[in-house]
């Protein structure tokens, strides 16, 4: 490998890591740099509610990744735009970065629909640790909550309001996992499930207005339903971040797509993790996998791949999460006959 | 500069030098063809640029936040014919090239958006201006009435020509009138800026289509010259089995019968096929009929569809969904009546000639879904069988918009109908009459301000969906308030004025490049020319023996003001560029 090999990752989650890591592991020699726009280390997602349920303390967030070793970590820093002829990453603060060869991993955001303009503004996401620090002491402190949506995030995020004790009315979409669509059996199966937990559930409804009213939030739904509440909270699902790569030629659909060795149609340039739209041979469709065994795994291939390897990405982990009962794979579309058969 | 272009633009800049930034300096107007300045206006306009029509953007822009709304209206309408029309339909083009939208630049401006405010806020009292000519009695017949016929019709009529339309339909505007639904362009406010094309002494013969009401031959023989402006009527085939069912539409037949008032069946699930706008306005009118779960499906990425971002929006919040990398294969049925499609996956690949990101679809990935109508919006062709047979040869037949160029967008269409009727004149009266100028005038302000540069775009509004299922014809859009629109305004970067640094008095204290916001004044050891006349990237240099001059790149530039303000020796200048056209 030339000594002045560059490979830049960007994204600071288990997926940029691991990339990190195997690069590393495998060259010793290469200047490895990892571009993250949130301004913290590498962090257990999946432990945030653990957070603010008081359960955790914030060091516990950290992971203390010992095999990322010699890597520029760059924190806070955003990626605008990518030029793939010239290997080049225009950051946001105008600084060009030159690279010979780049991973993208950069993840997910909460997925606000155009439905919600009306109201976005009211809403609160679980997706980043910026987030949570921003409303850990509100979500304590508050007694009463509206949860729309209904993701694995959110269910997980009820189950911690449960436990605190908080008064919680959630409100499930059937879109929540979009484009995987919850068919009215499991609508009901997932209902029935949570009635346990003595809390008001709505379905087949949706939000018309959201106020602010004294402090607290007035939420109103199209069959009539209102509630005053102290928090809102949106969990319906999450959109790639993959705007700094539009217009660039690397071919984008929802999320960054990429063969089964994760390598986009630029050459020298991959994807992995929830950012990436995996063609998957055995189904023929492109799937987008979400869990962190995924992203670790995913990170690997695609250095190893970058290195030179032919290696073929395959789920790994848990291949169904359970929702309430309800068993819901890991990746999209390769539910959609079973959809429709329902 | 050629020298019986008025006098140089040089001569003017010294005469006026030390009066630029006078408030009782006296206009200076030069009107130049020199290639350069209209490499400068292309490339430091290029909202303008991108606009088919050339529409002077900036130009009315300024007009809009000075609250001129008629004179921005008028600036609008005289290159392209219907403001409050295009204010609500563009396909935009000007906006992706809008310098605002650049990295680091925050979003383009709402061109469209205050386009439509020039024609929702000008006074009911507002004066339509015109620039006839006197009367050729020459007549010309033009076929079709859609944007390019009315544009081709519009000016033919001010360069003195006779004009009369044949349309086929019942009412003038072609796919204005039948294509776009009325939640989108409402059909009062088009009939009226038809009406004040019409207005001119244009005759309209509406339900005369040519071949069975009046022959082609016949047309030829009457009239000095004919313009074919029927635009693309013939949707492309949907060649699977089962494309022929009841219950499957192509798209314009469906938003035709919609916008005649039909109510076609469409079912609870609505599959429409296609990436365009007609597939997003079949998918929205089926909403309006009732449709539960309607979705839009292509062949590729979502990247490639061809609709703006304001309708992927609009499309979304009305609760359509995308699916992508799909193509249909066959329509399942049930006694004759949809009850399915097949779909199989597809995959992006490239093909090398043209260098293109084609689709390929994937063996054995077929996968089926229940639907109760299909509306397959795959585009369409022109019909040529109105000249296939060639009556006494082709002179004097001329032919415009969609009809020459494949199915585009209104704008286009309109400019390629202003286009055709500059060279009908040109046959007609055996001249050139008009001709396109660069108008360079001095300016003594930026007419901006720094803050101006962080505000932020201003959102259309819009009716709630109750509304919009309440009547389907209901209008989404509602326009800016005047407070809006001003707000708006104020973004434009106002591109059409350009910044010049007199080489000769300045004294190289680099204060302006020291607060310029962006990397827009340089050091130059050259400009290139390209052969188009614009500039090429300049060759900046650090070594002082190289520097030839220091130089503002209006194409980086965004006009914030900052470098006159500083300047200790006033060698800055702001000169207003502008297309125009003049007699020749």
């Amino acid at each position: 490998m030339p000594e002045n090999d560059h490979y830049v990752i960007i994204g600071n989650g288990p997926a940029g890591n691991h990339a990190a890591a195997t690069l590393r592991q495998k060259d010793k020699d290469a200047k490895i740099t990892i571009i993250s726009d949130e301004c913290v280390p590498y962090y257990y997602k999946p432990r945030l509610t653990d957070f603010i349920a008081g359960e955790i303390a914030k060091e516990d967030l950290m992971v203390n990744f010992q095999d990322v070793k010699d890597i520029r970590i760059r924190c806070g820093q955003a990626v605008k735009r990518i030029d793939p002829d010239s290997k080049l990453l225009f950051l946001q603060h105008m600084e060009k970065i030159e690279f010979s060869k780049l991973i993208i991993a950069s993840g997910s955001r909460a997925r606000v629909l155009p439905t919600m303009s009306g109201y976005a503004d009211h809403l609160k996401f679980v997706t980043s640790y910026t987030d949570v620090m921003e409303y850990k002491e509100e979500i304590r402190k508050a007694e009463n909550f509206f949860i729309f949506g209904g993701d694995l995030v959110g269910f997980k995020f009820f189950k911690m309001l449960n436990s605190m004790d908080k008064t919680v009315t959630i409100m499930i979409d059937p879109d929540a996992f979009w484009p995987y669509r919850l068919t009215r059996d499991m609508l009901e199966q997932i209902s029935e499930n949570l009635l346990k937990f003595n809390t008001e559930i709505i379905v087949k409804d949706e939000v018309l207005s959201i106020d602010r009213q004294n402090g607290s939030y007035r939420v109103k739904t199209r069959k009539g339903i209102e509630k005053n509440v102290d928090m809102v909270l949106s969990f319906n699902g999450l959109n790639p971040n993959i705007e700094f790569a539009k217009g660039s030629g690397i071919d984008i659909d929802y999320g960054i797509l990429v063969d089964e060795y994760l390598k986009t149609n630029v050459d020298g340039i991959y994807a992995c993790g929830s950012c990436a739209q995996i063609y998957n041979q055995a189904i023929k469709s492109y799937t987008t996998s979400i869990g962190w065994p995924n992203a670790v795994v995913q990170g690997e291939v695609a250095a190893l791949n970058l290195l030179g390897d032919h290696k073929i990405i395959e789920s790994v982990g848990q291949k169904y999460f359970d929702l309430e009962g309800v068993k819901i794979k890991t990746t999209w579309w390769e539910d959609i006959n079973e959809d429709n058969d329902a | 500069m050629k020298k019986n272009d008025l006098y140089s633009k040089e001569e003017t800049f010294f005469q006026s030098k030390n009066k630029i930034y006078s408030a009782q300096s006296v206009k200076q107007i030069v009107y130049s063809t020199d290639i350069r300045d209209f490499g400068q206006v292309a490339k430091s306009i290029p909202c303008q640029d991108a606009c088919p029509a050339k529409t002077n953007i900036p130009g009315y822009i300024r007009a809009v936040f000075e609250k001129r709304y008629g004179r921005a209206y008028e600036l609008n309408r005289s290159a392209n014919i219907l403001p409050g029309v295009l204010g609500r339909i563009c396909a935009r083009p000007c906006e992706s090239s809008c310098r605002h939208g650049e990295t680091d630049n925050g979003q383009s401006v709402g061109i469209c958006h205050l386009k439509r405010s020039c024609a929702d806020l000008k006074p009911s009292s507002h004066r339509i201006i015109e620039g006839l000519y006197t009367p050729t009695e020459k007549k010309v017949a033009v076929i079709g009435s859609g944007p390019a016929g009315l544009a081709a019709a519009h000016d033919l009529s001010i360069l003195g020509h006779k004009v009369v339309i044949f349309e086929g339909m019942d009412k003038p505007g072609g796919m204005l009138m039948y294509g776009i639904p009325e939640f989108r362009l409402p059909r009062d406010l088009l009939m009226l800026e038809i009406q004040n094309i019409l207005r001119l002494g244009i005759q309209l013969k509406t339900n005369t289509a040519i071949g069975s009401d009046i022959s082609f031959a016949q047309l030829k023989k009457e009239y000095d010259a004919v313009v074919v402006a029927t635009g693309c009527v013939s949707p492309r085939k949907f060649d699977i089995p089962g494309g022929n069912l009841e219950n499957v539409y192509n798209g314009l037949d469906f938003m035709k019968a919609v916008n005649e008032g039909e109510n076609p069946f469409v079912g609870d699930k609505v599959i429409v096929i296609g990436a365009g706008f007609t597939a997003v306005d079949c998918a929205r009118s089926a909403i309006r009929l009732g449709a539960l779960d309607v979705s839009i499906n292509i062949r590729k990425t979502i990247e490639y569809m061809r609709i703006d971002e304001t309708e992927k929006y609009e499309a979304q919040f009305e609760g359509i969904k995308t699916y992508s990398l799909i193509q249909p294969s066959r329509i399942i049925e049930d006694n004759n009546k949809v009850t399915g499609i097949e779909f199989q996956r597809t995959r992006m690949e490239k093909i090398d000639k043209p260098p293109y990101r084609v689709s390929i679809p994937i063996e054995n990935s077929q996968f089926s879904v229940p639907t109760d109508s299909v509306i397959a919006a795959l585009g369409q062709s022109p019909d040529m069988s109105i000249i296939s047979k060639k009556p006494d040869g082709m002179d004097g037949v001329f032919a415009a918009g969609d009809f020459v160029t494949g199915s585009s967008d209104v704008i286009s269409a309109i400019a390629g109908g202003r286009k055709c009727a500059g060279k009908i004149d040109e046959y007609l009266v055996g001249k050139k009459r008009k001709r396109t100028v660069v108008r360079l005038e001095n300016h003594a302000t930026t007419d901006r301000q720094r803050s101006y540069d962080f505000i932020g775009k201003v959102v259309m509004n819009t009716i709630d969906m109750e509304k919009r299922l309440s009547k389907s014809t209901r209008e989404v859009e509602t326009g800016y308030n005047e407070d809006q629109t001003h707000e708006e305004a104020k973004r434009c970067y106002l591109c059409n004025l350009k910044y010049e640094i007199d080489p000769l008095v300045c004294i190289y204290c680099s204060a302006c490049i020291d607060v310029a916001p962006k990397d827009c004044i340089k050091m130059i050891g050259n400009i290139p020319v390209n052969p188009d006349g614009t500039y090429g990237i300049y060759e900046e240099t650090d070594d002082w023996n190289q520097v030839l001059s220091i130089a503002i790149d209006n194409a980086e530039c965004i006009r914030c003001g900052q470098c006159l303000a500083v300047c200790p020796m006033d060698c800055i200048s702001v000169t207003k560029t502008e297309l125009i056209e003049i007699d020749t």
